[in-house]
Formats: C-alpha cells, sequence, structure tokens
C-alpha cells in the first residue's frame, strides 16, 4: 500500500514514525550505575505487607534515596530493551518531581511499563497525557469535583453510606454479625457514587466496577485466572468503551438531556472538536478505575487499624465533627492505596546526586514518601491527629494531583459517621491482599462486628 | 495581606475553596474566581492554609 493509498487520505507510515521520534523517548541503560542492592522489582516484594515493603523503603531512604532498579517482574507487557527506572522513595523527591512537569512527563505513560500508545489512549485518557491537552480534557470534569459541587451531593452520599450500613446491620443475627466486608460496605459507596454521577444505569453498574477491577488487577493471579495480563487489561477496557458506548446511544436518543457527568463529556468541546466516541470511552475507563477502587481500600485499611488502634477510635467518637478532618487524612496516608506513578525525563537533571536524562523512566513511590521519617514523625503510628498531614496519597502535587480527592474525602466522612457510631466494635481478619505493583488494595476480608444498642445511633 | 494568584497555574481543584470558603470559590467552568484578594487579619490561618494546600503552588500570600 503506498503511503496515502487509504480511505482515509492518510499517511499511516508517516504519522508512526513521527509519533516515535516525537513522543516515545527510548529509555537507555547508557550511563547508569550498577542496580540498587536493595531490589524493589521482584514479585516476592509486592507480594509482601506494606510493612514489610516499608522496611525495604527505609533503608533506601537512608541509603540510596535515588536509586537505579531492574525492570519488574509483574510487567503486563515485558520489554526485553527495558533497561530499569530510577525509584523515588523520598518525599521531598516525589514531590519535586510531581510538580515539575517540563521535566518529568506523563505522555509516554505512568505506569512501570512502555505500554503501546493505543491501550494508553484507551484507557488512560488525560491521566498519561500532559498539558495543554491534559488540563483541557481535565476541565470538562472537575468543576463537579470541587468543594462547593460535593457539598451539594453531600447528602445523596449521607444517605447512600446509611442505606448501605443499614443493609450491613440487618446481617447481625442475636447481636452478632460477620459479613466479608469489601463487598458488602467497602466497595459500595464508591462504586454508587461514581455511578450516580456518571448516570450509569442499575443494570450496568456490577459490570463496570468489575470491569474496572480487572484494570488494575493485571498482576494478581486470583484475578488473571489462566488469562494473560494484557488480556484481561484489553478485555476489561473493551467491556467499559462498550458500557460507554451504550450510555452515548443512550442519550443520544433520550427524549429527556440527562444531567450528569457523561452527558457533559459528550456535549463538550475542545479546541473546537467535540470528544469522539473512543475518547469519551477512555475518559470514562480513567474515571471508573479512580473512582471506585480507591476509597474503597482505603475504607478497608482504616477499618481495621481502627479496630487495632482502640484508643484511636474513642479518640474519635470523643469529638467526630472536631476529629473527622484530621482522622480522614491519616486513614488516607494509612492506607496508601495507590503505590506507584511514573514519569518520563525528557530534559537532563540531577536528582539525589544522580543524573537523570531523557528518556529515564522515573517511577514515584507514593507509600514510601508519605511514611518517609524527614517529614512524619514515628510515620507507622497510626494518629488520628497528625496535623499536617502532607501524605502523597493523592499524589505528590502538580496538575494531576488527584481531581476527586473532595469526594473521596466526604465518602470516608460518611460511612465512618455511620460505622463508628452504629457499630459498638468489631474486629477484622488479616486480609487477603491484591497482588500487584499498583494498587495496594484488599480483596476480602471477614468483619466480625457487635451493633450499637438501639437509639445510640449517629448523634 | 493581599493575594497574589497566578491564573495559569491553577487547575481549579478547589483545594483553596475547602479550606477558605470566603475567599476562594471555583466557578462552574472551573475556574477561579477570587471573592477577596486583600482579606482581612482574621482570615490569615485559613489563607495561609488554602495557599500550601494547592497542589500547584498557584497562591501566594504578600504582606502589606
Amino acid at each position: 500500500m503506498t503511503a496515502t493509498d487509504n480511505e482515509f487520505g492518510v499517511d499511516f507510515d508517516e504519522l508512526f514514525a513521527e509519533e516515535e521520534e516525537e513522543d516515545f523517548l527510548p529509555a537507555t541503560a547508557v550511563d547508569k550505575p550498577e542496580y540498587a542492592a536493595v531490589d524493589i522489582s521482584t514479585k516476592a516484594f509486592w507480594a509482601q505487607t506494606s510493612e514489610l515493603r516499608d522496611e525495604a523503603f527505609a533503608e533506601l531512604r537512608r541509603t540510596d534515596p535515588v536509586s537505579w532498579q531492574r525492570p519488574v517482574e509483574d510487567a503486563v507487557t515485558p520489554d526485553p530493551d527495558d533497561p530499569g527506572y530510577w525509584a523515588l522513595v523520598k518525599h521531598e523527591h516525589i514531590t519535586q518531581v510531581s510538580k515539575d512537569n517540563q521535566t518529568f512527563i506523563s505522555g509516554q505513560g505512568v505506569l512501570f511499563d512502555m505500554l503501546p500508545r493505543l491501550f494508553l489512549q484507551m484507557t488512560q485518557s488525560f491521566l498519561a497525557m500532559d498539558d495543554p491537552r491534559h488540563q483541557k480534557l481535565r476541565m470538562l470534569v472537575s468543576a463537579a469535583f470541587t468543594p462547593k459541587q460535593i457539598k451539594k451531593i453531600s447528602d445523596d452520599i449521607k444517605r447512600a453510606a446509611k442505606e448501605i450500613v443499614d443493609d450491613l446491620l440487618a446481617t447481625a443475627v442475636d447481636g452478632v454479625g460477620e459479613v466479608e466486608l469489601v463487598s458488602t460496605v467497602a466497595e459500595k459507596l464508591p462504586n454508587r457514587m461514581f455511578c450516580d454521577l456518571f448516570g450509569v444505569p442499575e443494570e450496568l453498574r456490577d459490570l463496570t466496577a468489575t470491569a474496572a477491577g480487572d484494570i488494575i488487577a493485571w498482576a494478581d493471579l486470583e484475578r488473571l485466572g489462566d488469562r494473560l495480563p494484557d488480556e484481561v487489561q484489553v478485555e476489561a477496557a473493551a467491556i467499559l468503551h462498550d458500557i460507554a458506548e451504550q450510555l452515548i446511544d443512550a442519550r443520544k436518543t433520550a427524549e429527556i438531556p440527562s444531567e450528569d457527568l457523561f452527558t457533559n463529556l459528550m456535549n463538550a468541546e475542545v479546541d473546537g472538536e467535540h470528544l469522539n466516541e473512543f475518547e469519551i470511552g477512555a475518559f470514562f475507563v480513567l474515571m471508573a478505575v479512580a473512582g471506585t477502587d480507591t476509597t474503597k481500600h482505603t475504607t478497608s485499611f482504616a477499618l481495621k487499624a481502627l479496630a487495632e488502634n482502640p484508643d484511636q477510635l474513642a479518640f474519635l467518637r470523643e469529638d467526630f465533627d472536631g476529629r473527622i478532618g484530621t482522622a480522614i487524612e491519616e486513614f488516607i496516608r494509612y492506607a496508601s492505596p495507590v503505590m506507584t506513578f511514573r514519569r518520563t525525563c525528557v530534559k537532563e537533571t540531577e536528582l539525589g546526586g544522580k543524573r537523570i536524562i531523557p528518556g529515564d523512566k522515573v517511577v514515584l513511590f507514593y507509600p514510601s514518601g508519605s511514611f518517609d521519617e524527614d517529614v512524619f514523625a514515628d510515620p507507622w503510628r497510626f494518629d488520628l491527629a497528625r496535623d499536617p498531614n502532607p501524605h502523597l496519597g493523592f499524589g505528590g502535587g502538580g496538575v494531576h494531583f488527584c481531581l476527586g480527592n473532595q469526594l473521596a474525602k466526604q465518602m470516608l466522612r460518611a460511612i465512618f459517621e455511620e460505622l463508628v457510631f452504629r457499630l459498638e466494635s468489631w474486629e477484622t481478619a488479616e486480609p487477603e491482599l491484591l497482588g500487584t505493583n499498583f494498587m495496594r488494595g484488599v480483596k476480602r476480608m471477614q468483619l466480625r462486628f457487635v451493633p450499637a444498642p438501639a437509639g445510640a445511633g449517629v448523634g | 495581606m493581599r493575594l497574589a494568584i497566578d491564573y495559569d497555574k491553577c487547575t481549579g481543584l478547589g483545594l483553596c475553596e475547602a479550606e477558605a470558603p470566603d475567599v476562594f470559590e471555583v466557578q462552574a467552568d472551573g475556574t477561579l474566581l477570587c471573592l477577596d484578594e486583600n482579606p482581612s487579619e482574621a482570615l490569615r490561618a485559613e489563607v495561609e492554609s488554602a495557599c500550601a494546600s494547592c497542589p500547584t503552588e498557584a497562591l501566594r500570600i504578600i504582606e502589606d
């Protein structure tokens, strides 16, 4: 086929050649030190609990804060030419890189892997973009997540939280209940709020949540079954695109226009053009993952931590309204659900005495930064009065800072207001953790609880 | 005190509004509106928190 001999009249050879040249700076092994003595790329490292992982991070924070690491074993698309990455484990470096979008870009992907460009476009939307387009796309929905907008829906959030805990309490027999926490409580509120905001109908909600979970579970053996990680991801992404298409069609034929973020996306113009269905689908994939899978894990970890720290639970109950604000920051720091994002260097620079050159991958280890002894006194203490608490649970600042942070906090506030007063006491079993290097997640955790006496509900 | 706001850096997240709602307000189009560019001393604590909370460092206090 000659260069422009196709129905689009587009020169594909040139298009792709140019893209590779412009957008995908290759990482090189040139001038790199030996791989670090503390290896954080093995499957075994990521299969541990975060307490054990932090022993390695702490060692790196002390001895090799910007270390050169071999490629991770759990790659979605293993690449024999991948020389490795720089591991950033100090709070200081993570925030510096997060805020310097001129030197460290997101457009070449934000996970360990050099994922194919098409897959990035299909699943990550503005997460894997740089300004100005990143900001233009993000602005299409950002106004829905401001404090004023979240306040407007806070009654909906409270009502949903109450219903979820009503259902939980209804499972108790003879004053004791035992349930699997994630499916009964933790995942319910974020799933519901995401689907409400984007106008996902009831019959598609479970499928949306499952597919969103599959996208981030590429290295979890149970979730994969006999499928390959890239198969699972592409399949889950295709399901979410298909759901997005159904939502688009429903809005095109509806007599009464719906008022939701999905409709906003369809009506929005960026640089004078509407988003096409593929772009809307990608946006939906990103929002579905970000909106459903993070607050869920924070809820599980925080409920466990409260059971294990009765003094902190008592402290919170004493003055819930006055203390829940700082408590939530500590819930998020302690849970640290998002563990890694990557940037790619495009301008030679120096970090912690190491020379970083264009093409180098730089991976930000948020939980390590959020437990950095130089910033947090006694970091492994679960301290609901910790203030200030500049944790990296929403990222290290900069233009990619978590868009849904206010919504997440409002949901945590609502669900914990119900839980800490309507349960008299509870204990949690050891959680079954998601085995990935991206999300610190709880797959399942048994919860045993005693309901508070009738009438002792939310004050 | 006076506020210096770099609107090019602002991404309209509204963390400032959460800290100091009498001073900052994100509009429906995602842009930031400053309700009070010379906030009174009584608001100092919350304005300082707002400036510190900005993830893109778009807010600064200038002392008179």
